[in-house]
């Protein structure tokens, strides 16, 4: 009876979309496997590919929903249960191949990956094979698509997500405006994202990275999952031109992604008049200049050139919520650190692959506080909250302040559930800021180079989910969890 | 313009107020013979009674015509002075010669935060010692007026609208005068306090330190005699009962009142009150758990601590009884969020308070309602009545200001380069005017590692929490000062 006020037939077909295109995805790996001999991967592919393709195009065929109708429910379900399952999915491979065989640290490692959040247990890349390196990256990829169809299609659609608030402030781009079709329009986006990656590979490889390489640092530089396949990360490479390409496609990834449609017709102005793209760069610059003067006058790093080039890097990585690191930042100065936290709860702009609060919650928030203050002075006056020159309608205020609220006290419970096992409070707290955010690194002992490993099986799987619930912008993944959602109205 | 002659005559009975309560401190250490002590006292209340009396006399002003903005700037203009003017004996007895350190210590009086800048605190003289005590006490009383009579006469808090019809009478504007309401909450106050007191010297404290605990308690202050508000030398008795009226310190006043005149099932009723106790026995029984089974503590022991420090953290009292550098994390953990929260409203708690948490709780309910039900109305409910959208929008407001603020607040202080969590326990200490438990939950390094401009921020910190921030950053805007632009 629950189950009939969902339109469950064109779940099952999404289901089976989804599963399809997993199944699809497998076959790069597979055939690296192939290339390198590595017989056991090869049958690790095999093995979660063709019941997923099978299972999948079953229930592509077989569904045929009578209304293509979704409602409120039906989306959330849906978007909760794709994460799920496509971490699933992924965890696969890791598994069958003998490199993970603890289950609850392949579903860790593969929904870090498809939420390009970019944290990982394992504690020695080296001894990875190349085909299980490439999914694991290749999962960021993907998880970074996903987001993009998730902000720029779905959560629009429920009436969640920053990219409304943008677009209800931006003077451009709306979905109507870009194109007659929202689904036209919203291909140019993914185009996009396919260009950007290209691109990065080119300038990788032009920067002598070599091609697998270039693509396992594109795959999470854009997708603002911060993974690396060495141990050491950036630094490994040591080299300027690669941190810098790597930084710009960081910043690049965390940029609203609908803002590039003006970019396409060149339309620089409208780019930069986005009132949240201005927070964003401001921001990330004012931070940039006070790490590089935290860094040089504590004596923390000697030279000038060397403190910019880290501010530049470390700001980028954290405030795209990437995650990935050139030098041990846990050793640098507290206001230094405390900058890098600050930058990670703030997050890049909505629509973008990047997690957390988000550039445009943040300005709204400041704003509120900003109007508490002269209510305070003026009981009777009636200010309403703007960004740019728009006037925020106050239904969307509430739905910010809710969204913080909660944000805010997912992260102290996630906090408590970490605490049960017993490290540091830096640690603890960082590890929960970590997860919700979808940067993937922390501080004290999540630094460069550390592994969720520390943590026992049952905090990786609760963490998991936090990943799933930050990814998700919390309320379509913790609706799930209400009596309420599952009531048939 | 600000009535200018209303802000000196203020200054006035201020000073005039201040310079008298340093009377009894005199007594004592006249009592002590105390030579250093009583020349500070002299020297402080002096000056202080003799500029006092003539400003009261010489700035005659109308006080009919008040203004919110003169409250603000009258209210705000006592809780910057008093400190000033309570830091002198500690300079001129020489006891605490270096002047920010006295500030610093002066202000976590009057603010009932209890973070002291002393590393040995019972080598202070006994004078000196109830001075300390009784700051927390005064301000104690301030914090109720404040709250009580004049943050409802401003318009702005949550207390009128809630809880009108307790039976107590409120300002209804802002008047110098005292109403029936305040002298009842006066003499419960008072009356707290000496109950207390005999408890505590019941309890086998010695009566010196009997009368310390007694003002401390009360205005959940948490300034000991012992060295670093640690009571682990105290015995049970005394223990619990530092327990018992920590926990009432935390509970509105008005609802004590209600209590004294037998309504009882008002009282249960009452949401907010609720919602400090589910917390305050969740808490404990996950403290005493996890500590019982993570430490060398006997089952008794684990209950003891556990709740001794839940309340005195929710209490923002910030007694410790033990050491807490060794507790686990998850204990940690939990005391800094029931600091967080703090005490109910119109209780001389600090921190958030119960109700705003208690509203910010319904608004996730709310949120997850309007994901599902997009164009549903629901408005929030406390104790059946609807909380309207200006109130929750002032809460909502309230709550992101005090979270930015700590943060910069860490910011700011971290410029020390004390390790992080040093520095965030110092910035919680001060702004949820707990004290000593944030500081020591977190480090163990005083205040004294603080350079006097961090000492001076952490200063301004303690005041922003207890003035419930707003007073204090409009004196920082140009609208206060220029209206009309």
């Amino acid at each position: 009876m629950i189950i009939s006020s969902f339109n469950h037939k064109i779940i099952m077909k999404v289901t089976g979309a989804i599963m399809t295109l997993l199944g699809i995805a497998m076959v790069p790996p597979l055939f690296i496997a192939v290339a390198d001999g590595e017989n056991n991967l090869v049958f690790a592919f095999l093995l979660s590919m063709v019941p997923c393709l099978g299972i999948g195009l079953f229930l592509m065929i077989r569904s045929k929903p009578e209304s293509t109708m979704l409602k409120i429910r039906d989306g959330y379900l849906i978007a909760s249960a794709t994460w799920i399952l496509v971490s699933l999915i992924g965890a696969l491979p890791y598994v069958f191949s003998g490199v993970m065989p603890n289950m609850i640290n392949a579903f860790f490692e593969s929904v870090s990956g498809f939420t390009a959040t970019g944290a990982t247990v394992i504690d020695d890349l080296s001894a990875m094979p190349k085909a299980l390196l490439f999914w694991r990256a290749f999962c960021h990829w993907l998880g970074g698509m996903g987001i993009l169809v998730l902000a720029i299609s779905l959560l629009p659609a429920l009436g969640i997500g920053g990219y409304k608030l943008a677009s209800a402030e931006a003077p451009g781009p709306t979905m109507e405006k870009m194109s007659g079709k929202m689904a036209d329009s919203a291909k140019i986006l993914y185009l996009i994202y396919v260009f950007f990656t290209l691109l990065e590979v080119a300038l990788l490889y032009l920067g002598g990275m070599n091609l697998f390489d270039a693509t396992l640092h594109t795959f999470s530089s854009i997708s603002t999952s911060g993974l690396s396949n060495y141990s050491d990360g950036i630094a490994h490479f040591n080299s300027l031109y690669l941190e810098l390409i790597i930084a710009v496609f960081s910043i690049l990834g965390s940029i609203n992604f609908v803002l590039y449609y003006h970019l396409i017709w060149r339309r620089w102005r409208e780019f930069f008049a986005d009132a949240e793209l201005r927070a964003f760069l401001l921001i990330l610059a004012g931070a940039i200049f006070v790490i590089m003067l935290n860094l040089k006058l504590s004596g923390t790093i000697s030279a000038w050139g060397e403190s910019l080039r880290f501010a530049i890097f470390q700001s980028t990585s954290f405030i795209s919520t990437s995650g990935c690191s050139i030098t041990d930042y846990t050793l640098w100065p507290s206001f230094s650190q405390m900058i890098l936290l600050c930058l990670m709860f703030i997050g890049g702009c909505s629509a973008s692959t990047s997690g957390s609060l988000k550039v445009v919650r943040f300005l709204i928030l400041l704003k509120l506080a900003r109007r508490g203050l002269y209510r305070f002075l003026h009981p009777n006056a009636v200010v309403p909250i703007k960004l740019g020159s728009k006037t925020i309608p106050s239904d969307t205020v509430v739905k910010v302040n809710g969204f913080t609220i909660l944000f805010f006290t997912i992260f102290l419970l996630t906090a408590l559930v970490v605490s049960f096992d017993n490290y540091d409070l830096i640690t603890t707290l960082s590890a929960s800021a970590a997860m919700l955010t979808n940067t993937g690194a922390g501080l004290s002992l999540l630094g460069p180079g550390d592994t969720f490993n520390i943590f026992s099986v049952f905090t990786r799987l609760f963490l998991s989910f936090v990943m799933i619930a930050g990814r998700l912008e919390l309320f379509t993944f913790l609706l799930l969890f209400t009596p309420a959602f599952w009531k048939n109205t | 313009m600000l009535n200018w002659k209303a802000m000196l005559k203020q200054t006035g009975v201020l000073m005039t107020i201040l310079g008298l309560s340093m009377i009894p401190a005199l007594l004592i250490s006249c009592l002590y013979g105390e030579k250093d002590a009583m020349k500070g006292f002299f020297l402080s209340i002096l000056p202080m009674v003799g500029l006092g009396i003539p400003l009261i006399f010489f700035a005659k002003t109308n006080f009919d015509h008040l203004k919110v903005r003169d409250g603000i700037a009258a209210v705000s203009l006592s809780w910057l002075l008093a400190p000033l003017l309570g830091s002198l004996p500690y300079v001129f007895s020489g006891e605490i010669p270096h002047f920010v350190h006295a500030v610093f210590e002066s202000a976590s009086g009057f603010t009932t935060t209890g973070a002291t800048i002393l590393d040995h605190p019972e080598e202070l003289p006994h004078g000196l010692l109830f001075w300390r005590a009784f700051t927390q006490w005064l301000g104690g009383i301030g914090i109720c007026v404040f709250t009580i009579t004049l943050l409802p006469a401003l318009g702005i808090n949550t207390y009128k609208l809630f809880k009108s019809e307790t039976g107590i009478p409120m300002f209804s504007k802002f008047s110098p005068r005292l109403s029936d309401g305040a002298k009842i909450l006066f003499a419960l106050y008072v009356g707290l306090t000496l109950f207390a007191f005999g408890l505590f010297w019941i309890s086998g404290m010695g009566p010196f330190s009997a009368v310390l605990h007694g003002l401390s308690t009360i205005s959940t202050g948490g300034f000991s005699n012992s060295a670093s508000a640690v009571l682990g030398s105290m015995s049970l008795g005394s223990l619990a009962a530092l327990t018992l009226f920590m926990l009432i310190a935390g509970i509105d006043i008005t609802l004590l009142y209600l209590l004294l005149k037998g309504n009882w099932r008002e009282l249960l009723r009452d949401g907010e009150l609720r919602l400090y106790g589910i917390l305050i026995g969740l808490s404990g029984i996950l403290l005493t758990i996890n500590l019982w089974m993570k430490t060398s503590y006997t089952f008794p022991a684990a209950l003891g601590h556990g709740f001794f420090q839940t309340i005195s953290a929710i209490s923002t009292t910030g007694y410790i009884s033990t050491d807490l550098l060794a507790w686990p994390t998850l204990s940690k953990l939990v005391l800094f969020f029931l600091m967080f929260i703090g005490g109910c409203s119109a209780s001389v708690g600090g921190g958030l308070k119960v109700i705003r948490v208690l509203i910010l709780l319904k608004l996730i309910k709310r949120g997850l309602t309007l994901r599902l039900h997009p164009r549903a109305v629901v408005p929030v409910k406390l104790g059946g009545k609807v909380v309207s959208a200006d109130t929750v929008s002032a809460i909502t407001s309230f709550s992101v200001l005090y979270f930015l603020l700590f943060f910069l607040g860490i910011l700011l202080l971290s410029l020390n380069n004390l390790d992080l969590l040093t520095t965030s326990g110092a910035v919680a200490a001060c702004l949820n005017n707990v004290g000593p438990l944030a500081q020591y939950a977190s480090t163990d390094i005083s205040f004294t590692a603080f350079s006097d401009v961090s000492l001076l921020l952490l200063t301004f910190y303690m005041l922003l929490g207890r003035l419930e921030i707003y007073m204090l950053i409009l004196l920082l805007t140009k609208q206060f000062w220029n209206p009309d632009k």
